[in-house]
């Protein structure tokens, strides 16, 4: 990797102030600093913000929780709370890579990890989303790409947490210059969809400091299938939460991993649920309305049969 | 003729590997941790080209670099590449980084030519040649035997299908690598060999020095598995880095090197047509099948031939076939001997079909394969393997399995040479009664330290942890290269020669009688002050070649979403004399779990547009890991009366294919492409949906 300068920063401010044009923020680093090694990246200045106070708290809450951007995946898939009232959340950290990685890697950085399509890490390799000219896996290897995008690029979100915390509803705290704003996860990934250079909506110098979970009287669930039986990337994700009334759907939220850019949300699938009773031919009608419009590419196509299985799936497991 | 003694203490048994301590503590010094005084890292520039015409390299930047010691071309004047990942360049520093910033600062001219990286583009004869002056196809290599229309015309049934193998890539979990001193007193290189004296030849010759000035050292080293033998270009270069910098150079490989140049097991794509006779005898078979060695057959492939080539129709006698194999050559690193070179593909492929036959038949799979295999040694393992797996009571007809989960079974055959010779040890008493036993082997981690202390505890009734085994050194008595097998059965016999003639002089010159055991240390210390050393070498009758082996494979696969569990591995396997059983046993578990990661989860991936390995990594590059290993259950055949035979290859040879054929009964129909992944799982179910046009 290049030479560079290490700074820890101890506030907000000081993170922000060190930010120059070159600069990159660094939280566990395991996605930012493979890629300063395979030359992806080369920041002149690394600003840790590990240390900044207040950031690796979970706070417990009636109404909310709050989980810092610096808290490690490790602990929300060890924290028992956060399993009973998020399980969403607690099975998509415990998906994460290996024990090895969640020990390390923060929810923020999983939240702003770049993409993992195999071209853009390649070192050789100058793509579409590298600011190249084409991206190579439209008519090359796309097995792991988008079933919907609307950019040429066709690289997908990758943050298991990203899928799960859309579906529980969280809101994103984002320091933007001088002041926080508040984000749904939708927002958080927006550009990402127009844009084939980004990975998420946040500009250089945003800061993620926090993500609000809301307590919601209902259940939560996440599943993904893997290649491999762990320590393995998801091939689809999906993740829904429900509010139940009298057995009921009164709100819900289903949201599918690794086809988008963007964890992928269909507002009619959520609505065609609601004041229903989920069982299988429900969850079937979902799954097409999720899936409808999928534009599968040489070698993905296998991923809309796949995500049919896994909506259908999470949907009843919200049925206990 | 010499025997091996029927009543065994250590032969045979559970004995805890010698070294074990070492290396989990990390005392154990592989090469990759050897630091010689002064030592530099070293490393290589390579082709960011899949093709090109090179016309000038210029090292001059990176001299510049602070502590760089030396930058050296792999080749003067003008080259031709033929593949990303061509060695071009190397240079020696002070550091890691170092290195890494004056490889980047070399310049290379080059003009990229046209490429081609996937078998079924590059037999088309509008690819572009790999090499000038020969087709990217081969002409067809044609056995032919009877009369096969005729025989067809008479089956009672027919099967056809097309079977594929992906390319391999060798993945030791130590790189390929070496440290190398060159002086004016000559080479010595700590080398991460399964061949320390074809490491030694190989750099001698390379290098223009006597092969008695070259040293090999390898103590510990972590896999080869076929990729190992000869220096390699990453060795040769490591000398000239150090004669020209003066300094021992260590350059290992990087994970992303080794994905690239340093070997692996060919592709295979086998059109295969297989007929029978009503109660299911063989009668006819087909085969035409080609596959890539990448660039070449390349690499020194002791063991076996790292051509894409394969025996067929495997371990069955058929009398009427034809048989036609073609090389297709791609713009891609080059093949070496991988783990039973030719045999998993080959298993893969006649399994496979075979088991099509069964089901057409209606057969038992494991009923026509007793009905065919010539091998008295598979028909036992047939039988003993049915018994202990409860084929019987899980055996379904294909795709009867109730659920969206389904369960299957599936059973194959393999067949391995092995055998021994040409090895040396010697034995050194010392007066204290301490032992060393000396042999130029070298232990890939398959535990020859252990079988050499086994061996030698049992014949002098010793402890095996009494005994210094000292190998991996050319120093000593010479021995051949791990590969095909062979180790086993090369070394125990020399051992056994050096420890009972050790034996008989020592009780000739102390005039004890029997000096082992509790008479050991008295008799040692009548030898005065000099130790006694006696030297020994292979004996026929100890040893022996030919081991079958059989598998069963138990497989879960959801049919919703694709994925395909292993739930248990039966394995009978054939050895001959057990010597150390611990790790024989490990060998099989290594064995098994690396044929699980060919049928579900390994593959390079080339792209056709840029010419480079997509997945040179473990991220990427799916390996087995602890959440995939069934549960795996080994029953050795005992056959004290054979000698020894190696089992580290056969045992990994019909994994794949029984795994293959469990999925295939699973779900009633097949995937006749490795690796077995969910994609296409779900597509062989038709459930995929098609890429809009
Ligand atoms: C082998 C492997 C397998 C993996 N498997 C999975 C998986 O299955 N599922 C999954 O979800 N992830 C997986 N990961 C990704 C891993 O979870 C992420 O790399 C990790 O979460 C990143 O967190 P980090 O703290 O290490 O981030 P860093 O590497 O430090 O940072 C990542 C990026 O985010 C930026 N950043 C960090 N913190 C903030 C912040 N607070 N605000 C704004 N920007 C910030 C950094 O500047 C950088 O660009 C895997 C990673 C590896 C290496
Ligand atoms: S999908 Fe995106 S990241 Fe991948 S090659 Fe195409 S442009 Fe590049």
């Amino acid at each position: 990797m290049k030479a560079f300068q290490y700074v820890t920063a101890q506030s907000v401010d000081s993170a922000r102030d060190w930010l120059g044009p070159r600069a990159s923020y660094l939280a566990g680093g395991n996605d930012l600093l493979a890629r300063m090694k395979e030359y992806l990246a080369d920041p002149d200045l690394l600003v840790n913000v590990k240390s900044i106070p207040g950031l690796a708290d979970i706070e417990p809450g009636d109404g909310h929780w709050t989980l810092g951007a610096q808290v490690t995946i490790a602990r929300i898939e060890q924290d028992p709370q956060i399993r009973k009232l998020f399980p969403a959340l607690h099975e998509a950290a415990a998906e994460v890579g290996s024990l090895q990685i969640r020990n390390v890697a923060t929810l923020g950085g999983n939240l702003a990890q770049h993409s993992r399509c195999w071209y853009y890490r390649h070192r050789d390799v100058v793509c579409l989303k590298k600011k190249g000219p084409t991206c190579f896996a439209r008519l090359g290897e796309n097995k792991f790409h988008s079933l919907f995008t609307g950019n040429p690029c066709i690289s997908t979100v990758v943050s298991n947490l990203s899928i799960a915390l859309a579906a529980l509803g969280a809101v994103v705290l984002v320091q933007q210059g001088k002041q926080t704003v508040r984000w749904s996860i939708a927002d958080l990934y927006a550009k990402a969809w127009d844009n084939p250079i980004a990975h998420h909506s946040l500009a250089h110098g945003d800061l993620i400091l926090k993500v609000e979970i809301p307590v919601e009287p209902g259940r939560s669930a996440y599943g993904q299938i893997s290649e491999k039986g762990a320590f393995d990337w998801a091939l689809v994700s999906c993740a829904a939460a429900a509010v139940f009334d009298d057995g009921r759907v009164k709100q819900a939220r289903i949201v599918l991993g690794a086809v988008a850019p963007v964890p992928y949300q269909v507002e009619a699938a959520n609505d065609l649920l609601k004041g229903k009773k989920i069982d299988e031919p429900l969850a079937a009608r979902a799954a097409d309305r999720l899936l409808a419009g999928a534009e599968p590419l040489e070698h993905n196509g296998y991923k809309i049969p796949m995500a049919r299985a896994l909506i259908q799936r999470t949907l009843l497991k919200l049925m206990g | 003729m010499p025997t091996w003694p029927k009543e065994t203490k250590y032969i045979g048994r559970h004995v805890q590997r010698v070294d074990g301590p070492a290396k989990v503590t990390g005392s154990a010094r592989y090469t990759s941790d050897v630091q010689p005084e002064g030592w530099l890292y070293g490393m290589i520039l390579r082709s960011r080209w899949p093709a090109a015409k090179i016309s000038d390299i210029s090292l001059e930047k990176a001299r510049q670099v602070p502590g760089i010691k030396a930058a050296i071309l792999v080749r003067e004047g003008e080259r031709t590449i033929r593949y990303y990942g061509e060695e071009l360049a190397a240079v020696a520093g002070t550091s890691k980084q170092a290195c890494l910033d004056a490889l980047r600062l070399i310049e290379v001219t080059a003009s990229p030519l046209p490429f081609v990286v996937k078998e079924t583009e590059a037999l088309k004869d509008s690819s572009p040649p790999v090499w000038e002056k020969s087709p990217n196809l081969s002409k067809p290599k044609v056995v032919e035997k009877g009369d096969l229309a005729k025989a067809f015309g008479e089956c009672a049934a027919v099967v056809e299908g097309f079977f594929t193998t992906p390319v391999l890539i060798h993945h030791p979990l130590e790189t390929h690598g070496n440290t190398v001193s060159w002086t004016d007193e000559g080479i010595t290189a700590w080398a991460s060999t399964q061949g320390i004296f074809s490491v030694r030849d190989g750099l001698a010759g390379n290098l223009n020095v006597e092969q008695s000035k070259v040293r090999v050292i390898s103590e510990f080293m972590g896999g080869g598995f076929g990729a190992k033998f000869g220096p390699g270009i990453e060795g040769a270069l490591a000398a000239r880095l150090s004669k020209a910098a003066k300094a021992p150079v260590k350059l290992m490989l990087t994970r992303f090197d080794q994905s690239l140049a340093v070997g692996n097991r060919p592709s295979s794509f086998q059109k295969i047509k297989l007929g029978a006779s009503a109660d299911g005898k063989l009668l006819a078979y087909e085969l035409d099948a080609y596959g890539t060695a990448g660039i070449g057959s390349g690499g020194s492939t002791e063991g076996g031939g790292g051509g894409a080539e394969f025996p067929a129709p495997y371990i069955y006698t058929i009398p009427n076939i034809r048989v036609s194999h073609r090389g297709v050559t791609v713009n891609a690193g080059s093949a070496r001997a991988f783990r039973a070179p030719g045999h998993p593909p080959a298993s893969f492929g006649m399994e496979s079909i075979l088991d099509e036959l069964a089901v057409k038949l209606n057969l038992d799979p494991v009923e026509i394969r007793l009905k065919n295999d010539p091998s008295p040694v598979r028909q036992r393992e047939y039988q003993l393997g049915a018994e202990r797996f409860g084929w019987k009571q899980k055996y379904h007809r294909p795709g009867s399995s109730p659920g969206p989960v389904k369960t299957g079974v599936g059973c194959a055959g393999a067949s391995w040479g092995g055998g021994g010779g040409g090895t040396q040890a010697e034995a050194q008493i010392n007066p204290d009664g301490s032992l060393e036993i000396r042999c130029g082997t070298q232990d890939l981690g398959t535990g020859t330290k252990t079988l050499i202390a086994v061996i030698a505890a049992d014949l002098l009734q010793l402890k095996p942890d009494q005994i210094q085994v000292r190998i991996g050194d050319t120093r000593f008595p010479p021995s051949g290269g791990s590969g095909g097998s062979t180790t086993a059965a090369s070394v125990s016999p020399a051992v056994f020669d050096a420890c009972t003639q050790a034996l008989e002089a020592l009780q000739n010159q102390t005039g004890v009688a029997d000096a082992r055991g509790d008479n050991w240390k008295a008799a040692c210390k009548k030898l005065g002050i000099n130790p006694l050393i006696v030297g020994g070498k292979w004996q026929p009758g100890l040893s022996s070649s030919g081991t079958g082996g059989v598998q069963f494979a138990e497989v879960e696969v959801d049919a919703d979403t694709g994925f395909v569990r292993v739930k248990k591995i039966t394995c009978v396997q054939d050895c001959g004399m057990v010597v150390s059983r611990l790790t024989c046993e490990s060998q099989v578990n290594g064995g098994i779990i690396m044929g699980l990661g060919y049928a579900l989860y390994e593959q390079r991936v080339m792209d056709s547009t840029t010419g480079v390995v997509l997945n040179p990594n473990f991220e990427t590059y799916k390996l087995p890991g602890l959440a995939d290993v069934p549960q795996i259950d080994i029953i050795l055949l005992d056959m004290p009366e054979r000698g020894v035979i190696g089992i580290g290859e056969p045992v990994t040879i019909p994994t794949a294919a029984a795994i293959a054929n469990a999925v295939a009964n699973a779900l009633g129909v097949r995937i006749g492409s490795l690796p077995i992944t969910p994609d296409k799982v779900l597509a062989a179910l038709g459930k995929t949906q098609a890429a809009h046009a």
